[in-house]
């Protein structure tokens, strides 16, 4: 199946942004965004902790709904779906 | 009622907003938190608007390095007060409107009696801890709050109705680390922009606000997007409220 992945502000510098990524099918949210991370390692570590837990600031929607981060690890992708990471920018 | 200085002043945007949209703008007082890089564009195009009564609050002395965004504070205003630099340009710029400016800190102890009866409030700050205060002020006194946030080419934006739309705490429950970040004065003068539109637009009863849509800018591409973003039952600023017989307080 294929997903697309997006990131926004930072991440985006350091990721790219409209990622399709061909996944498996069954594959859950925290993992398929891992994976696509993991091709940069200032990009990755900006997204999740030592521990490869979301860091607590992110925000993930799955088409247009927020998704917990509490709930990544849960929620199954579907073919189609668009996946959105982003951090809230603090500057004034 | 208008001088004849003011429909002269006003006169092209009274062909759009007509006699009674420009005294809805008059009679309104909006509190803008911060004398920065938001809170400069803010407060300039909201006081050229006509907004009636502009309270600035900053707590911050003008540095060279703000000079890159910080549009109301020039070269010779180094060392002043960022409010007394604010104050007298805003004045200068409008004598038709009312300036109050406050050189303090925003805290958890004085921010009710600083927003006072305001019709709405600007988030024009840098920092996530008092964008909470002003967020559960806002919530308490069911005063609309107009975020914004940026960060070099990046920038946010939602407007935020207690009771209707999700608050502050309700999209970002947990602040990104503190950080200098770096900024070109250009991002903050767009969202900044996009903050006034919604102002104008909220005390005019005109248009669609951003309510419940994060505007997203990333100025290295181009590319303005909105993200949906909903209430959270459990938030702990507003999901207890009671909502139901709330309405969209417009002055």
């Amino acid at each position: 199946m294929t997903v697309k992945v997006r990131f926004f502000a930072r991440f985006r510098e350091l990721l790219g942004t409209d990622i399709i990524v061909d996944a498996p099918n069954g594959s859950v949210f925290s993992e398929l965004v891992k994976n696509v991370a993991r091709r940069n390692r200032e990009g990755y570590a900006a997204i999740f902790d030592e521990n490869g837990e979301f860091r607590e600031f992110v925000i993930l929607m799955r088409n247009g709904k927020r998704v917990e981060l509490a709930d990544a690890a849960k929620v199954i992708v579907a073919d189609g779906d668009e996946l959105a990471v982003f951090p809230p920018v603090a500057g004034g | 009622m208008f001088s004849e200085r003011e429909r002269e002043r006003y006169k092209r945007q009274m062909i759009l907003f007509g006699d009674k949209g420009q005294e809805q703008l008059k009679k309104a007082e909006i509190f803008i938190a911060g004398a920065g890089g938001l809170g400069c564009p803010v407060s300039l195009y909201l006081a050229v608007a006509g907004v009636g009564t502009i309270t600035l609050v900053d707590n911050d002395v003008v540095e060279l390095s703000n000079l890159n965004r910080q549009i109301l504070h020039y070269d010779r205003d180094i060392g002043k007060n960022k409010t007394a630099s604010a104050d007298e340009k805003l004045r200068e710029i409008n004598p038709d409107i009312t300036v109050k400016v406050v050189d303090t800190t925003i805290n958890a102890t004085n921010i009710d009696r600083l927003v006072g009866t305001a019709d709405g409030i600007v988030d024009a700050m840098d920092n996530y801890p008092t964008r909470y205060l002003l967020n559960e002020t806002a919530q308490k006194k069911n005063i609309p709050f107009f975020h914004g946030a940026i960060r070099g080419l990046y920038g946010q934006a939602t407007t935020i109705i207690p009771g209707v739309t999700p608050c502050l705490a309700c999209i970002f429950p947990n602040p990104p680390p503190r950080e200098v970040f770096p900024v070109v004065g250009v991002t903050p003068g767009l969202i900044g922009m996009v903050q006034a539109t919604e102002v104008i637009k909220y005390l005019l009863h005109d248009g669609k606000l951003l309510a419940g849509r994060l505007f997203v800018w990333d100025g290295r591409e181009a590319r303005a997007e909105e993200i949906c973003i909903e209430r959270n039952p459990a938030c702990p600023v507003c999901g207890t409220t009671e909502t139901i017989s709330r309405k969209q307080r417009r002055p």
